[in-house]
């Protein structure tokens, strides 16, 4: 066989056992025998699966509450997505996730409702749990969650990926109404529509503000009856 | 979704007609495992087979970077290699037959023998520190006609490193901004389908693959709206590819798609999918990929119990 080239020095460099176990060394060799030995046990012991790559796609948790009320949670991780270099990558990434089908146009989710922006490192709660990155556990994660909470005015809601979106997004959804339920998740990609969700419609006269307020216009017909009624026993 | 997945049907449909000359059939069960193994073990890598037809898998196992198996799917051995091997190549050089790897784990390419000594070294220390952005995460590599080593960074800035084939660095190009900006540029091949040869770079993020010229110049786009491009091979004028969210597509030197196998029917991108939910023939999340001596694509997914698929050419 023909040489093929120089062989450069393999990192790390191997420290063999001998080098410990010389009681002559100084204490200064003796410490930075320690450190590596430290050193080495971290990496040996590190998992082999922090070697995967992250999860390259942002996490949408929509939760189906009662009254027709959606909340929907973006979760971007600027620790471990290669398409999101640091916090304000993750922030420009949460701006515009995805979008409401409403017709024949677009609704960004910043027109349904204004978005709460919280940071942590809990991808568990996030995420479904077949699409946890492989590394959740022996890496930290930098997260970054935008919430969006809104009363749908439609008994079904679609999602869609404006073409050109460089984001995929996971949209998992869970139906708070039936916490037994198994979650159902969809990958969605640049130009992907989800499926019609239907949310938990609750016709206008069962509604908590309808029946609220129903009960309000009964108590001020009845104090007025009863005031009438009083007013009319004294002029009596 | 439902758009995507009708039109992935529809050019299957077309790619029956259109290239009759190019069909694939499913083979089942075409790898077996090691000894006392259900499964190879777990896969973030690539496939690539030699001049003598045996084939080679990275798995993340320590020691046992990449595993041997004949042309029959027959376990051989493992190379003591290192378990991080995302990317790798098997290329004659210099009148040799070598791997060309991309250590992710260690930030580094080996070069090494097909009995797994490493020959050659690109450490870190090599690469230019200013395009190492938070550290190096180097996903593939591959060898031009000159002996020059191109290496890209694509879980990091996705900056495209050109190397001697001594190992000292030449040049750098490619990365987030223009004229290319790419993002998580997962693997480059160089493509020698073409005179002079190309550099074939999967643009992940963007969903689309181009072609530039070896100095990095811009030649256009091969592909785009794709199932996030990962790898591929090339075998005459036909080039396959590896789609991570769920398909296995093969284009022509026209850049025409020509058939897509093992479309899974909904996007995904996850290793957690395991055994008892494969289904023959439908991909999970593709990562590696090659053609053998014949024509034959072989595929190896990002799965944590490890999964090769195997589509044998129609003649």
């Amino acid at each position: 066989m023909e040489s093929v080239g120089p062989c450069f020095e393999v990192e790390p460099q191997e420290v063999t056992d001998a080098e410990f176990s010389n009681d002559e060394l100084p204490m200064r060799h003796r410490l930075r025998a320690f450190v590596i030995r430290v050193v080495s046990f971290i990496i040996l012991s590190f998992p082999l699966s922090a070697f995967g790559h992250g999860a390259e796609f942002l996490s949408a948790k929509l939760t189906l509450l009662p009254e027709a009320e959606v909340l929907l949670e973006v979760t971007a991780d600027y620790g471990g997505n290669p398409l999101i270099a640091d916090e304000a990558a993750a922030k420009q990434a949460l701006l515009d996730p995805i979008r409401l089908r409403s017709g024949d146009t677009l609704v960004p989710l910043s027109k349904v409702a204004a978005a709460r922006v919280s940071k942590h490192d809990n991808w568990a709660e996030f995420a479904p749990a077949a699409y946890l990155p492989p590394d959740t556990e022996s890496q930290a994660h930098a997260l970054i969650t935008s919430s969006w909470r809104w009363r749908s005015a439609v008994q079904e809601i679609v999602f869609e990926m404006p073409k050109g979106k460089l984001h995929d997004v996971l949209l998992w959804t869970r139906d708070d109404t039936q916490p037994e339920s198994s979650p159902k998740w969809m990958l969605l990609l640049a130009g992907d529509q989800s499926k019609a969700i239907p949310v938990h419609w609750t016709p206008w006269w069962r509604r908590r503000q309808t029946v609220m307020a129903l009960i309000g216009l009964m108590l001020a017909i009845a104090y007025f009856v009863s005031r009438n009624f009083t007013l009319r026993q004294r002029t009596l | 979704m439902h758009k995507r997945i009708f039109s992935l049907l529809s050019a299957i449909a077309l790619t029956g007609s259109a290239a009759a000359e190019v069909a694939y059939e499913f083979v089942p069960d075409f790898i077996q495992p090691p000894p006392g193994k259900a499964t190879i073990g777990n896969g973030h890598g690539e496939i690539a087979v030699d001049s003598a037809g045996k084939i080679y898998v990275s798995v993340q196992e320590r020691d046992a970077g990449i595993q041997v198996y004949g042309a029959d799917g027959k376990f051989i051995k493992a190379l003591l290699l290192p378990p991080s091997l995302h990317g790798f190549v098997i290329r004659k050089d210099n009148g040799g037959e070598f791997i060309f790897a991309a250590v992710l784990g260690e930030a580094k390419v080996i070069k090494c023998d097909l009995e797994g000594k490493v020959l050659m070294t690109i450490p870190t220390s090599e690469f230019p520190a200013d395009k190492m952005g938070k550290g190096l995460k180097l996903t593939n590599c591959d060898v031009a006609p000159n002996g020059d080593i191109y290496v890209v960074d694509g879980y990091g800035q996705s900056y495209i490193f050109v190397f001697s084939r001594e190992g000292k660095f030449k040049s750098v190009f490619g990365g987030p901004d223009e004229p290319l900006k790419l993002a998580n540029a997962h693997k480059i091949f160089i493509d020698k389908r073409f005179e002079p040869a190309r550099v074939m770079i999967c643009d992940r993020g963007h969903k689309r693959m181009l072609h530039t010229q070896l100095d990095g110049t811009f030649i256009g786009e091969i592909a785009t709206g794709m199932r996030n491009p990962s790898s591929a091979s090339f075998h005459g004028d036909l080039m396959c590819v590896a789609e991570i969210a769920g398909n296995v597509s093969v284009w022509d030197k026209n850049n025409k798609r020509v058939a897509d196998l093992g479309t899974s029917p909904k996007p995904t991108n996850t290793p957690k999918i395991e055994p008892k939910d494969w289904q023959q023939g439908i991909v999970t999340s593709p990562h590696g990929i090659t053609f053998d001596n014949d024509g034959n694509i072989l595929e190896t997914e990002w799965n944590q119990w490890g999964r090769v698929l195997r589509w044998n050419l129609k003649k």
